[in-house]
């Protein structure tokens, strides 16, 4: 009639606290006390060159392609069929040949299929594979080796790297919340100011590790000022994240519902953010006063602003809007550049929503990107907004190594204007006549 | 989706049905208006295509039956003879139809000064093309009835190697 306890449950009992502690501590220890105080045990690097070293004797190994057609020019192409006939007399050829309509046949129905605007919305294709079947759309049956290697990457993934992040970024969030409204408690004042800096940095760099995101800073020099308005190019929310754990920013949004919208409200109570109702989102003068206020009282941090107005799939940069030009405040622009490598970070928001979107993140690799703080810029003498966004985009385009297109992000499919119809006909021209003049020499 | 599947079932085209779905998607992203079917306005939408002097001619040809817009079938259709299984005699009967604009079965001088135009634009005289034209159906014209017929079309055009260039990955 005593007890019976098996000694298996006990010993059972056992092993699980202490796993349960020792997983515990060692998150405890190596993840979010460096978070709190900026500081890195180089863990992650570590993690990305084994990553790298796994990827590219893979890509030894074997080579998936994906069919890439190399890009010829008008000329080259018409005079390439031209010259392929056999038994081609050049003295009775004209400078005008039946066959050159190939060319622009078989550009208007590649357009048609797939054209370079349309191309920047959804994931950009990689060269080789990084184990995730998600970036090769192509992915059929290579080798048993090859398939074993990516039931195990599964594994890890979603066993060990999934849960883990979950939980940090879980940790972060409440934590987020749970400080930004105590601090919220104290008098408008320096103490208040720099505790709230110190907790959202704190934040934000234990959801920079919570996602695994390897983050290389390069000329903190220029790092946005108070008054200033920080620019950069918009790939995913996570962009929000990896500028925020590096700087203090005032935030510019749309109040969400939910659980965004209890952190907006939290985080509002320590600094102020500028959160706009849905209703006012729509009144452009409305939302330029108050950035403009914003931006006057020079006590206030530098508001982030992401003006392409969409995410876009972080190989070019696309038409930046121009409101945020119009205010007259220094700009700082930043260019952020994904490494496609270890997972794709662009939010494709027609194809997932939001949770589906970070749980995707939280189960790739890891997220490798850069960032490049550029040098000031303000509106010059005689120049337009719009000219003055044109600027700054290319500026950051040149400096991601990202294509600088003038497609406007937007895709609101407005009529572009005759003038590259005129261009390729220029070229097509000059073409013909450049043939007559080669044969009057001759 | 339904009907884009049944569609599919009865079309009796060389297609796998991954490319079916990927056309339908392509469809369905340059139908902004719904309407099941793709009026020049949707493709002039494309600012690549914009920049193609030949778009209308290439529009043209896919409106098989005239109405002045592309239903589904009639992109599959025009799609597919750019496809990598596609024949040559396909991709000359294309050709030849951007010339043919009355589709009368013949290229008449007009016609291919109105295409050649088309291409060229205002950068050159039109007498220069003018003469462009006439050397090139003097050239290919065989039967003497000053214009050229698909037959004649094909013994100029023919040998070249152009299959490989009038291909469209689908």
């Amino acid at each position: 009639m005593e007890l019976f306890f098996n000694p298996f449950d006990n010993l059972l009992c056992i092993l699980l606290g202490i796993s349960f502690t020792v997983w515990f501590t060692l998150l405890l220890v190596f993840i979010i006390v460096p978070a709190i105080f900026g500081v890195s045990f180089g863990i992650r690097r570590l993690y990305m060159k084994t990553l790298l070293k796994i990827f590219e004797v893979r890509a030894r190994c074997l080579s998936i392609s994906i069919i890439a057609r190399e890009p010829t020019s008008l000329e080259e192409e018409i005079k390439e069929i031209r010259r392929s006939g056999s038994n081609k007399d050049l003295d009775s050829a004209s400078e005008f040949e039946m066959s050159d309509i190939f060319y622009f046949a078989r550009r208007g129905v590649e357009s048609i299929m797939d054209d370079e605007v349309t191309k920047r919305f959804s994931a950009e294709e990689l060269e080789s594979w990084n184990l995730l079947t998600r970036s090769n759309n192509n992915f059929h049956y290579i080798s048993l080796r090859l398939t074993v290697l990516w039931w195990l990457g599964l594994l890890i993934r979603y066993g060990i790297l999934l849960p883990l992040r979950v939980t940090l970024a879980f940790t972060g969030v409440s934590l987020l919340v749970f400080l930004t409204s105590l601090i919220g408690l104290l008098q408008n004042g320096r103490m208040k100011n720099v505790l709230s800096e110190k907790v959202h940095l704190m934040c934000y760099r234990i959801c920079v590790r919570a996602l695994t995101a390897i983050i290389t800073y390069h000329d903190s020099e220029n790092k946005p000022k108070n008054g200033g308005i920080c620019v950069a190019n918009h790939t995913s929310p996570i962009d929000v994240i990896i500028l925020a754990s590096d700087g203090c920013y005032a935030m510019v949004g749309q109040i969400h519902g939910g659980l965004m919208g209890v952190i907006q409200r939290s985080m509002v109570k320590a600094c102020p953010h500028i959160w706009f109702e849905r209703s006012e989102v729509k009144d452009r003068h409305l939302v330029a006063k108050r950035l403009s206020n914003h931006v006057q009282d020079k006590s206030k941090l530098p508001i982030l602003i992401f003006p392409e107005g969409t995410c876009i799939n972080n190989t070019s940069v696309m038409m930046f809007k121009k409101g945020s030009f119009d205010i007259g405040a220094t700009v700082y622009p930043v260019a952020i550049k994904y490494d496609p490598r270890f997972g794709d970070a662009f939010w494709n928001s027609s194809k997932f929503g939001m949770v589906s979107y970070l749980l995707r993140m939280m189960s790739s690799w890891a997220i490798v990107c850069s960032v490049w703080y550029l040098p000031p810029m303000s509106r010059e003498e005689g120049e337009d907004a719009v000219q003055f966004a044109n600027r700054v985009k290319s500026a950051i385009a040149r400096k991601g190594g990202l294509v600088d297109l003038l497609w406007d992000g937007g895709l609101k499919r407005d009529k572009v204007k005759d003038t590259f119809k005129e261009e390729q006909q220029k070229l097509y021209s000059k073409m013909l006549v450049g043939t007559q003049e080669d044969r009057s020499r001759s | 989706s339904v009907v884009f599947s049944s569609y599919s079932a009865s079309l009796c085209c060389s297609q796998e049905g991954g490319e079916i779905r990927r056309l339908g998607k392509r469809f369905r992203k340059l139908d902004l208006d719904g309407s099941g079917s793709l009026r020049v306005d949707d493709f002039m939408s494309l600012p690549e295509l914009q920049q193609n002097p030949l778009v209308r001619r290439i529009i043209d040809i896919f409106d098989t039956d005239g109405n002045g817009e592309i239903d589904f079938i009639e992109f599959i259709r025009g799609v597919s003879q750019f496809s990598v299984r596609g024949n040559q005699q396909q991709k000359l009967n294309f050709a030849f139809r951007v010339y043919d604009v009355d589709k009368d079965g013949f290229i008449s001088n007009g016609e291919l000064f109105q295409v050649l135009k088309a291409m060229v634009g205002s950068n050159l005289q039109d007498a220069a093309l003018q003469q462009a034209v006439d050397k090139t159906i003097l050239g290919a014209d065989r039967d003497g009835d000053g214009r050229i017929s698909f037959h004649e079309f094909c013994t100029i055009v023919g040998e070249l190697d152009f299959t490989k260039k009038m291909v469209v990955d689908v």
